[in-house]
């Protein structure tokens, strides 16, 4: 610990002049009880090639991520506690609850891969499309909307409820909500840029089965992130492949990287949780009983399927032969991977996959 | 993604959806300052309710579907609760001055400085560490309780969460980069009745949390150029009262907004003012503040070093003068400056006072 | 070589800014605002739109207490010039020769709202990092004094 008596240099910057005010007899004599209070000092953390990274922070005790954080307050990680401090309502105070060891890195890739809508989409690169196919993309822009506003409701409900024992993820989660409000932004703007507007809400299935994840972050994750995240992917890189313009190109590129920062989290969440957290396996095989079945009728009777295959199809008619085909071989691809994710993370579901789900294994 | 096979299969296709769309043929064009979101605020969608009854989360301007699942459950369907004049001009500055503590602050200019100044750093980036905690998590809490028809003024708190956890960040590197550490905790952003925490009402939070919290905070970072021991510090500072000067202007415009559309609410939000002025310089909460043991590490930080702790407790009374002014002429800003001429508010006294 | 203070140099400044696109990065992005300088009694607006320095020019005292101006900036004009000098010895603004360090060391603020809001002087907080670049920028102009 520093030395408490050691001599000080002054700052050149400093100068205390230029106070015409009346000044008191005396300073208040100072007590400096907090000197010398730290738990780990000489710390030293120096950049890297990247600059200096939240994860190069994690050394000594600032580093030590505890299995369960029983600090209700705010005391950040490695900080001295203070003894009388009243609770807050931290509800989420145990690692596996939350955890993924990528989220401080993928928080600094947030940041470093920002971008803004307004200035960056070469919107002047939109000219009229046909009138079905504007519509199908309209649609489809106003169901991501309701996409992205469940994504960032559900983070937020879950995010003042984290630890500051695992910071880390509360950083994470920041980055993902202003993506969603990015994303939701680009969308809104692309419905009403190009003599459209905004479509038809979504019955919101899916979305209901989100929001009422109220069991844990973790169930959360698990219908935000593999099931509606994973389909959400599949959507967007069907939609890449068939932008008209640059600004869908670049709209579309840029939240396929975003998207997939919030599942590298996702997935890596719940390969932990399942990891390090007895009998998890087996309740997030139940939720994805209950969540394939919602998912299984959501891409069934929604809007969604009708406006990929108008889009894909180049309008009504191609949208029931080559566009329909094409989307629902875009949705086989997600069920593959949502079965390979599954497998990766401890929860196998080709045997017990809904039938809702399964059929689309052919395309 | 696996190749798509060509099928001559024909699939039924329900468009009826084509016929529900919102309102059709609207060509929103870029302005100078690009495709912001005040350029799409156009026919019915840049209508907003006074009250909403969207409890679908269904994006303002869409067509509303009769068998919609009410998942929204929001608290905050009034304009006048959330609003504010700049929400599209707020939330895209706030996207377009991003910045990064990882790249964009020169931490190669910090060099090891004297024990006593390296202490009274790491505690200041300690207890800021606990206040953009608290700065992070309110408004994220608020966010899912505000209904999407306002989902501009909900953007610009989403991004205040972003820039809360850039600050947090930046200060924790700060504290672990030049030999020192964390220190004790202050525990002054604790859920005490009154705090911002606890606030029952958006604007109750907002009064505590953007105009007296953060107006304070602003005017400590602003100083930061004057305590900083080298250019990152300065940088650190000077990028965070940006931001923080943002979240600031969110409060003052909000707090406009209200008391032009709801008047009736003036006398509750005078007993909010009434609340944070007693705690401006008696709270922990401000760093600044009387009781709190951060001014001792001002001091020192101002002086530079415990030797001339005089001269800097000299300088910390003239950043309590510039709080307590600043505070007065952002209320007076926010319509409710009466207060400091009716002997209602104490905020003159404690300015006469602190010299 | 321009004389401090003067709409030449003021645009050579400019000229400067607008054409170093490290300038407009790393916490001085976009910045919207119009504001004024006041050197004694030589005025100037300036309007910044985006990543540039759309305007800045001499104008009259009327001119700067229009509604339109969101805060005027102003100093004695010996401070003006120590920070100036200050300015092309370091090639960018050092130590306490910041805007903000000039500011914080006067009782009151060099930077007022012409409407005495402070919602709008708070635009010199907000947008402190745009001021500070285009001031360092004057490091590359050649610069007299009276």
């Amino acid at each position: 610990m520093a030395d408490k008596d050691a001599g000080a240099a002054v700052p050149a910057a400093v100068s205390a002049g230029d106070d015409d005010g009346p000044q008191v007899e005396g300073v208040p004599e100072p007590t400096y009880e907090w000197m010398g209070l730290s738990n780990e000092w000489g710390v030293r953390v120096k950049p890297g090639e990247h600059g200096l990274r939240l994860g190069d922070l994690n050394v000594g005790i600032y580093g030590e991520v505890p299995e369960e954080w029983n600090d209700h307050t705010r005391r950040p990680r490695g900080a001295l506690p203070r003894p009388g401090i009243p609770p807050l309502p931290y509800n989420l105070r145990r690692k596996h609850e939350m955890w993924a060891d990528c989220a401080a890195d993928l928080y600094e890739e947030a940041i470093q891969r920002r971008w803004i809508p307004a200035t960056e989409v070469p919107w002047g690169s939109l000219e009229p499309l046909p009138e079905e196919v504007e519509r199908a993309i309209c649609q489809i822009c106003t169901e991501f909307c309701q996409y992205a506003n469940t994504e960032l409701e559900i983070i937020t409900y879950w995010q003042g409820q984290m630890s500051y024992g695992y910071f880390e993820v509360k950083q994470f989660l920041a980055t993902a909500t202003f993506d969603c409000a990015r994303h939701i932004e680009a969308f809104r703007k692309r419905a009403l840029a190009n003599g459209g507007g905004l479509g038809i809400e979504q019955r919101g299935s899916v979305n209901r089965m989100i929001l009422e994840s109220r069991g844990g972050w973790t169930e959360s994750v698990t219908y935000l992130y593999l099931l509606r995240g994973t389909y959400t992917m599949a959507l967007y890189r069907m939609l890449l492949n068939a932008a008209h313009n640059d600004a869908e190109r670049f709209i579309f590129s840029h939240c396929i990287e975003d998207h997939a920062r919030h599942l590298t989290y996702g997935y890596d969440h719940l390969k932990y949780a399942v990891t390090h957290h007895v009998g998890q396996d087996r309740i997030l095989q139940t939720l994805l009983a209950i969540g394939e079945s919602i998912m299984g009728t959501e891409l069934k009777e929604g809007t969604m399927g009708s406006a990929m295959a108008v889009l894909l199809g180049g309008g009504i008619e191609g949208g029931r032969t080559i566009g329909m085909e094409t989307y629902l071989h875009g949705v086989g691809d997600f069920v593959r991977d949502y079965l390979a994710l599954g497998e990766w993370i401890g929860v196998p579901r080709e045997e017990n996959l809904n039938p809702m789900l399964k059929k689309y294994l052919v395309y | 993604m696996s190749e798509a096979p060509v099928r001559e299969q024909e699939h039924e296709l329900d468009t009826s959806w084509m016929d529900q769309m919102g309102e059709w043929g609207i060509k929103a064009k870029p302005g100078k300052r690009g495709l912001t979101l005040a350029e799409i605020q156009i026919g019915e969608y840049g209508e907003l309710p006074e009250t909403t009854d969207n409890m679908t989360g269904r994006p303002r301007g869409a067509t509303p579907r009769p068998e919609a699942y009410r998942v929204g459950a929001y608290g905050v369907r009034n304009l006048s609760e959330i609003w504010l004049e700049n929400a599209t001009f707020l939330y895209e500055e706030a996207l377009q001055r991003q910045w990064s503590s990882a790249t964009d602050i020169p931490w190669h200019t910090i060099e090891p400085l004297p024990d006593d100044i390296e202490e009274a750093e790491c505690l200041l980036c300690t207890f800021f560490n606990e206040v953009e905690f608290v700065a992070g998590d309110v408004p994220a809490r608020w966010i899912a309780k505000t209904s999407p028809d306002f989902f501009e003024a909900r953007h610009v708190l989403i991004a205040q969460v972003m820039d809360e956890a850039r600050h947090m960040d930046v200060f924790r590197k700060r504290a672990l980069a030049n030999g020192g550490g964390l220190m004790r905790m202050s525990g002054a952003t604790s859920g005490f009745i009154g705090s911002i925490d606890l606030a029952r009402d958006f604007t109750e939070m907002s009064t505590r949390l953007h105009i007296s919290g953060e107006g304070a905070v602003l005017t400590m970072f602003r100083m930061g150029e004057l305590m900083g021991q080298n250019d990152a510090e300065k940088r650190m500072y000077r990028l965070c009262a940006q931001d923080e000067a943002r979240h600031v202007a969110f409060g003052v415009m909000h707090l406009r907004f209200l008391c032009e559309h709801a008047p009736e609410r003036r006398p509750e939000i005078e007993c909010y003012l009434d609340e944070a002025e007693a705690q401006i310089m008696a709270g922990l909460q401000n760093p600044a503040g009387t009781q709190a043991e951060t001014s001792e590490a001002l001091a020192i930080l101002l002086g530079g070093g415990k030797a001339h702790y005089d001269e800097g407790h000299k300088m910390l009374l003239v950043i309590r003068r510039r709080q307590l002014k600043e505070y007065m002429k952002r209320v007076q800003s926010a319509g409710f400056g009466e207060r400091f001429e009716n002997g209602r508010s104490s905020i003159p006294e404690q300015y006469a006072a602190a010299y | 070589m321009a004389r401090f203070p003067s709409e030449a140099w003021f645009k050579e400044v400019q000229e400067v800014y607008n054409s170093d696109s490290s300038l407009h990065t790393g916490g001085g992005g976009a910045c919207e605002t119009t504001a004024a300088f006041k050197v004694g009694d030589e005025c100037y607006r300036i309007v910044f739109e985006g990543h540039q320095c759309l305007e800045i020019r001499s104008a009259s005292e009327a001119e700067l207490a229009s509604p339109e101006t969101d805060f005027i900036i102003e100093m004695a004009p010996e401070l003006w010039k120590a920070m100036v000098e200050n300015i092309q010895e370091h090639g960018a603004a050092h130590d306490d020769q910041t805007l903000n360090s000039i500011d914080l060391r006067q009782d009151d603020s060099i930077a007022y709202s012409p409407e005495d809001d402070q919602a709008r002087q708070d635009l010199f907080y907000r947008f402190n990092q745009n001021f500070q670049d285009f001031f360092d920028a004057s490091s590359r102009v050649e610069t007299t004094f009276d």
